[in-house]
């Protein structure tokens, strides 16, 4: 047929069926290009808005690399004329990018120094062995560590000691099913929860921070955001442990013999050594940075500091940080922070916030209260679908166009994009624990529903009773 | 001749690596038994490979790796591959990682290693299209998935033959049922069946459907040189014709206690995508092992 072999035509149908999604969202993007353009979008802002679609539905469909998608993005910003080469290649580059790929960096030099037998110790000498108090410490470790040093940094730490302690209790799957499911759920959600906390929690944090001071919205500080979100993580986190604990409750109460077996197994490690004190030192260094010096550096420069200690002091070989590191992630961070400006720029970000707006108005009377929703909720459900990260990337320039409180708005965003307790794919640590083998999908939703819907009204309170008092 | 064997978990992929080793031991073939785990989005991609790196500083295994062992103990126990000491506990001694979604796992201890083993990350259609692809298998066996269009995508994108292990009870005895036609791939299907008789000593029918009672001439030519063919190879057998529908009389002839082989249809792609083939038919309404030639 039309002269190609079978062989040939059967690999075009495997390609059209893998890349369906691709297919689709291109097709789309021409059906949207061609039709009128509203009378209150300006012609760029409706061509951002098609990048915007066809970027969604890429990530969404993982159908192409990241960095493909990336590169498309930037390619597609000049051709359709929404900026210049050189705009563009501007707006791609940012503090913020810098953070993402420092943070990236620092987790890598991190999670190579052994000191997750360390945390695993301390954790065990202050949880001792019964169940729930393990569970408790879990979370709370999971969470505080998390607020600095990044979600999956800690995931990759905690996920051993929890599999040592699931291994130590039996070997035979079924009788572990609930304890493995409840200790790395605890992994899992106590390090999306803690991600909020500061600034390096995650890098949609920054991302956030980027678009509120590159919008001229105002400026907010590492302590400033502390203040706003840390109360937040600290009252969640015994809420979390009754959800999970009453929804995967384990038959084992006391683990006596896991807890034994695991302090053998960690003390054989022997005392810290001298790396892994500089580490810490240097980790500490980098956080006294983000807290002091980041008005004056930015947040990005001084992890990119901190990488440079580690790979100077010889803590990190630089054949370990570029094999460990996503740079996929971060070339699709920079062109979807640049798509986001784009969006700011065009007036495509205002034209859809007050299509959100006017279309919800039919529905609940109060703006305010809309709004925030708004915020909110769509934020909590895409960072399901997309990854946390890129749903602040894309949905940050619209949500800040609001109207309201930008700040509020802004940072409610942000926080909400850390719900992501649904599904698999909603954050690499959630992918982490379910590459231990150990938890199903539907395990996600077990929990994951409530803790969503308490993490919604948590913010609520916090945002409408305890923001309202720091400005 | 290649053979792989992909596996997915010790509940329930015994069958398919004792009828797979047994399918193998017949033709005298090399083996790779693969382990397809889940896919890993690229957003995590670094991420879990950084966590699963530091599982082996704790001496854990990552996911799969525990299936692959199982495997390796499981031919050793059964004398597929030659064992020292079935009680030797194993240790991966070395995971190498190829590619992203790609490790070749070294399971040592006092086994001798002749099977190879590798795990991968990512959808299974394409996972063992790229390993087929790579190690140039001729046979790819897998038990029976539930999702939708998995035999077809298997027989439609897999450059190789394809046995797709349905229902099969160590305990039943089997008979063979082989698809007799003019089609170009039957007289290779025919010698693949024969390999597998001979192995299994299985009783064998060599059959032929038409549509009509009024049979084609290359069908009857067909028939007869399978006929010749399975008894010069020695192989204990009957030959019928019968005419109906293909797909229906096939199965209801190879009930459950047959191993079907076909050859595959040398239809073009695209019909088969859209409009199917007798091959894929059968091998998704049998409720049989069955072996498609290509």
């Amino acid at each position: 047929m039309l002269g190609f072999s079978n062989q040939a035509l059967s690999n075009i149908l495997y390609w059209v069926t893998r890349k369906r999604w691709l297919i689709f969202a291109f097709a789309i993007s021409l059906f949207l290009f061609y039709i009128p353009n509203p009378e209150t979008l300006s012609p760029e802002g409706h061509r951002t808005l098609i990048i915007v679609v066809i970027t969604m539905i890429l990530i969404i469909g993982e159908v192409i690399p990241l960095p493909a998608v990336a590169i498309l993005i930037l390619i597609l910003e000049v051709i359709l004329g929404i900026d210049t080469p050189n705009g563009v290649a501007s707006s791609f580059m940012s503090d913020a990018v810098f953070f993402i790929m420092g943070s990236l960096m620092l987790a890598v030099a991190i999670v190579s120094q052994g000191l997750d037998k360390r945390l695993a110790l301390g954790i065990i000498k202050m949880t001792g062995n019964k169940t729930w108090r393990i569970v408790f410490g879990f979370v709370a470790i999971s969470a505080i560590l998390s607020s600095f040093i990044g979600e999956h940094t800690v995931a990759a730490m905690m996920l051993p000691v929890a599999l040592i302690l699931i291994r130590n209790t039996s070997e035979d799957k079924a009788i572990v099913q609930n304890l493995s499911t409840l200790l790395l759920f605890s992994i899992a959600y106590g390090c999306a929860m803690g991600s909020i906390g500061t600034p390096s929690g995650g890098g949609r944090n920054v991302i956030m921070m980027e678009y509120i001071s590159e919008f001229g919205l105002g400026n907010i500080s590492y302590l400033d955001w502390i203040k706003y979100a840390y109360p937040m993580l600290l009252i969640e986190i015994p809420i979390a442990v009754l959800v999970l604990w009453f929804t995967f409750r384990p038959k084992q109460k006391i683990l006596d013999s896991a807890v034994r077996k695991l302090k053998v197994n960690v003390t054989k490690a022997g005392k810290m050594t001298g790396k892994q004190i500089l580490a810490i030192l240097i980790f500490v260094a980098v956080f006294l940075g983000w807290v002091f010096l980041s008005p004056y550096l930015g947040l990005g420069i001084v992890a990119l500091i901190g990488v440079f200690l580690y790979l100077s002091f010889g803590l990190i070989e630089w054949k370990d940080i570029n094999r460990n590191t996503n740079w996929g992630v971060i070339i699709l961070f920079g062109a979807a922070i640049s798509l986001g400006i784009q969006m700011k720029e065009t007036g495509a970000a205002e034209w859809i916030a007050n299509q959100a707006i006017s279309g919800m108005q039919f529905i609940v009377a109060d703006v305010g209260f809309l709004r925030w929703f708004i915020s909110v909720f769509l934020t909590g459900i895409l960072t399901n679908l997309l990854s946390n990260a890129a749903t602040v990337a894309v949905l940050g320039p619209v949500v800040l166009n609001m109207g309201g409180d930008p700040i509020i708005l802004g940072l409610a965003t942000s926080i909400a994009s850390a719900f992501a307790y649904l599904t698999i794919v909603a954050s690499p640590t959630c992918m982490i624990i379910h590459s231990s083998g150990l938890v199903k999908s539907s395990d996600y939703l077990k929990a994951g529903w409530k803790l969503f819907i308490m993490s919604v009204a948590i913010l609520f309170l916090i945002s409408h009773f305890y923001w309202p008092l720091l400005s | 001749m290649k053979i792989l064997i992909a596996i997915g978990s010790k509940d329930y992929s015994e069958p398919t690596l004792q009828l797979g080793m047994r399918v193998a031991k017949a033709f005298n073939a090399a083996v790779t038994i693969v382990y397809v785990g889940d896919r890993i989005s690229a957003f995590s991609t670094s991420e879990v490979l950084m966590a699963q790196e530091n599982l082996e500083n704790w001496e854990l295994d990552r996911q799969g790796v525990d299936v692959l062992e199982w495997a390796h103990k499981y031919l050793a126990e059964h004398d597929y591959i030659k064992s020292n000491n079935n009680n030797e506990e194993f240790t991966v001694e070395k995971l190498i990682q190829t590619d992203d979604d790609r490790c070749e796992v070294y399971l040592e201890g006092k086994h001798t290693q002749e099977v190879g083993f590798i795990l991968r990350n990512g959808d299974i259609i394409q996972q063992l299209r790229d390993e087929v692809k790579r190690g140039e298998f001729d046979v790819t066996i897998i038990g029976a998935s539930k999702k939708r269009r998995m035999i077809h995508d298997l027989i439609q994108y897999i450059d190789s033959s394809i046995f797709v292990v349905k229902n099969y009870d160590r305990n039943k005895q089997y008979k063979m049922l082989l698809a007799v036609n003019a089609a170009p791939n039957t007289k290779k299907a025919v010698k693949y069946g024969v390999r597998v008789a001979q192995a299994f000593d299985l009783d064998t029918t060599a059959l032929t459907i038409s549509n009509s009672s009024d049979f084609r001439d290359d069908y009857k030519s067909a028939s007869l040189w399978a006929d010749k063919f399975l008894r010069r190879s020695g192989i204990k057998h009957e030959t019928l014709l019968k005419h109906g529908k293909f797909i229906e009389t096939m199965n209801t002839i190879a009930g459950n206690n047959h191993l079907i082989i076909m050859g595959a249809s040398t239809k073009s792609p695209l019909a088969k995508f859209f409009k199917g083939s007798k091959p894929l038919n059968v091998s998704e309404k049998c409720n049989c092992p069955a072996l498609i030639v290509k």
